[in-house]
């Protein structure tokens, strides 16, 4: 995951093709379960239906829901055992762990946007925003997980603990779809913004495809990370400045 | 005899004043007819009967010129009298005479088939002239009193089985009916005094069945739905004790079926004793029963009236939570006796009531999923308030083994009821609700916000 190679001078190697694949995977399962799942919830509204009876009923809907959940479970489950062991046993950096500097740059970065500074928050491999949305997958991602099997199996939950009140069913149910909505909008608003159309990345942020990003970027995006790994030192912000006002137009017009 | 020869001078005296009135009004009884109404024209003639009874020998001569025999001569009928030979006769009373004077008839009108010839054989009591007159005799017409003639007497029908069943109508009981105003021979079709057809039944039930097809001449409408119902599926099967049109509705004494509700319970209760007897004890059955409450549903409420379907096919099922919400979703209805009409809308939202709605659609779902009548109760639907309560629950746990199997004793206590979750009955869902409402809110526009401020400030760069 660390392992970064350059190439043509002009693209850094950002991600290892099992980690796309991973990404690609886990979309094409949280899009398969917004589409069963929020029909569920919507089921009423005749676009609902539609997909409803065109999925073969609602059993059909809910066969193909939990399936793709228990896919989405296994995937969950190899993310967090890889990412321990390659932490723990391969010394991978733990740059997804949440530090001090997450929330003072996300400070800094609100200072920058309200014009108070004249520069953004220095970021290392992983800024902010994108820690926020990966811990949100993984937290949200668990808690889905556990409300979709309570939800999967009522009785057995009263099994595995048998002092649990009644209402923990419909609480499940509460939680479930409540947090489904929220994966979603932050997705839908966040993450396709920043993804596709956020003016620093537009049309398309190419990285998870191809797994390389351009050496502009990764100045303007991770400067920290890029200093690590060259050894270079960046100039300083004005002169970052003055690079970042071309870098959108040259990466738009990259292949 | 000096009796005699008075009684001959007054024929001929007579004969001259009515020869007199002929010429003008050409007599059709002939000279004979005349002669005779000399003296029975008199409206004061009268005989008197061993048993004291007293009957008019008056004859309207303009009955006998409208009548089909008025080319019959009086002796024709009355055999025996003419004006020489006026013998006298004793009768016991008046009906001994009607019979007496009816073998007449035979001389002339010999039945060699039909209901008649069947009529001569098993008829003590009905004669001739009881359905057709006397004197004005006209062709019988399909009208009821004609049929009256006979059916008023103890007539009955022999089956192939050897059993017999009565042909009396009750007359009053036809007058008090919604039918007052049609002819025997609108639903005895092909019958009249003419077209009586001989029938051969294989027992009594055979009879009352191919007789109720009757009704579909009139009632098309509901015929047809019959034809979709349970009853007329098991009567096709075999099964003869399926009821038909006049084993609900009655036959002759048929009423509208817009009385009392009990009067229609009471109808189903003929065959389904057992489900009355639940009903009666259901909170719906004791309302009507004791308070003779309209609002509460009778058997036909749920299961219909004509196009009774089987209740246990999916179809009827899956359409319980529509059927009870007839009355639970009705707002001023429910108000009448304190109740929630959310109970429907919290259903359907629930899992069991999405998955109804859809299996309803899809039309191939066999599984049976929990409605109103698993929890409530189906005929023996009871309160969920008050000392009932725990029935409910105690029966509830049993239905959720059904489809969970290992359910646990407290299992029910995952259906909330059909309250809003709030603070004080599911702390833990209110909780939940009440947090992502605020946090859902407040992440998106957070989100949002950052990005307007992105975008400004990538604006203003430029």
């Amino acid at each position: 995951m660390i392992e970064i190679e350059k190439k043509n001078g002009e693209f850094i190697r950002r991600f290892h093709p099992l980690r796309i694949i991973e990404h690609q995977a886990n979309a094409i399962t949280f899009i398969v379960l917004v589409v069963t799942g929020i029909s569920q919830k919507f089921h009423n509204s005749s676009w609902a239906e539609w997909i409803i009876m065109n999925l073969g009923g609602i059993d059909n809907a809910r066969v193909i829901h939990r399936t793709t959940g228990l896919i989405f479970t296994v995937l969950t489950l190899q993310h967090i055992l890889t990412g321990s062991y390659g932490v723990i046993l391969k010394k991978w950096m733990p740059s997804m762990v949440i530090n001090l500097k997450d929330f003072t740059d996300a400070i800094d970065n609100l200072k920058y946007y309200f014009g108070i500074t004249d520069r953004p928050a220095r970021c290392d491999r992983y800024d902010y925003k994108q820690k926020f949305e990966y811990w949100g997958v993984v937290i949200g991602g668990i808690l889905m997980i556990f409300t979709g099997l309570t939800l999967w199996f009522p009785t057995k939950v009263f099994h595995l603990i048998p002092f649990l009140p009644g209402q923990i069913i419909p609480a499940a149910k509460a939680a479930h779809t409540n947090e489904a909505m929220l994966a979603l909008l932050v997705i839908v608003i966040w993450h396709i913004y920043n993804s596709v159309f956020s003016p620093d990345v537009f049309p398309l942020d190419t990285a998870i495809f191809t797994g390389k990003i351009s050496k502009e970027r990764m100045i303007h995006e991770h400067p920290l990370e890029y200093e690590r790994l060259t050894g270079e030192k960046l100039d300083d912000a004005h002169g970052e400045e003055g690079k970042e006002e071309h870098g959108p137009e040259e990466i738009s017009s990259a292949p | 005899m000096l009796n005699r020869i008075v009684l001959h001078i007054t024929l001929i005296l007579s004969f001259f004043f009515v020869a007199q009135s002929i010429s003008i009004a050409s007599y059709p009884p002939g000279e004979e007819g005349a002669l005779c109404l000399g003296c029975h024209g008199n409206k004061e003639m009268s005989l008197t009967f061993k048993n004291g009874e007293k009957l008019s020998l008056f004859v309207d001569d303009r009955s006998l010129m409208t009548s089909a025999h008025k080319n019959v001569s009086c002796s024709g009928c009355h055999k025996g009298f003419s004006l020489g030979d006026h013998s006298k006769r004793q009768f016991k009373n008046r009906r001994s005479l009607t019979v007496w004077a009816s073998d007449a008839c035979r001389q002339c009108h010999t039945f060699k088939k039909g209901i008649h010839l069947r009529m001569l054989g098993a008829l003590r009591e009905v004669v001739c002239v009881d359905c057709h007159g006397s004197h004005a005799i006209q062709p019988v017409k399909e009208s009821g009193d004609a049929c009256f003639g006979c059916h008023k007497y103890g007539l009955s029908i022999p089956f192939k089985d050897g059993s017999r069943h009565s042909l009396e109508i009750d007359e009053d009981a036809l007058k008090d009916s919604v039918h007052n105003k049609l002819r025997c021979a609108d639903c005895h079709f092909g019958f009249s005094s003419k077209e009586h057809p001989e029938r051969d039944f294989k027992d009594k039930r055979n009879f009352t069945i191919i007789t109720s097809e009757t009704c579909r001449r009139c009632h098309f409408d509901k015929y047809t739905k019959t034809l979709e119902s349970m009853h007329f599926n098991v009567l096709l099967k075999g099964n003869l004790k399926a009821p038909v049109c006049v084993d609900c509705h009655g036959a002759h004494g048929i009423k509208t079926g817009r009385t009392e509700k009990i009067e229609s319970a009471r109808r189903c209760k003929s065959c389904h004793e057992d489900i009355y007897q639940t009903y009666a004890m259901s909170v719906h059955g004791k309302s009507l029963i004791s308070m003779h409450n309209q609002d509460v549903p009778v058997c036909s409420d749920c299961h219909r009236a004509h196009d009774i379907s089987d209740p246990r096919m999916a179809d009827f099922r899956n359409n319980i939570p529509q059927m009870c919400s007839n009355c639970h979703a009705n707002e001023e209805l429910m108000k009448k006796y304190g109740l929630s009409t959310a109970v429907l809308q919290s259903y359907l939202e629930d899992f069991h009531g999405v998955t109804v709605s859809y299996y309803k659609k899809q039309k191939n779902a066999i599984r049976h999923i929990a409605v109103c009548t698993d929890c409530h109760g189906i005929h023996d639907i009871t309160r969920t308030k008050g000392p009932d309560a725990s029935i409910v629950k105690a029966n509830l746990v049993r239905r959720c083994r059904k489809c969970h199997p290992g359910a646990s004793d407290n299992f029910p206590d995952t259906w909330i009821s059909h309250y809003e979750p709030n603070f004080k009955r599911a702390p833990l869902v209110y909780t939940i609700n009440l947090i992502y409402s605020i946090f859902i809110p407040f992440m998106i526009v957070g989100l949002v916000l950052q990005i307007i401020l992105h975008i400004w400030r990538y604006a203003v760069n430029r």
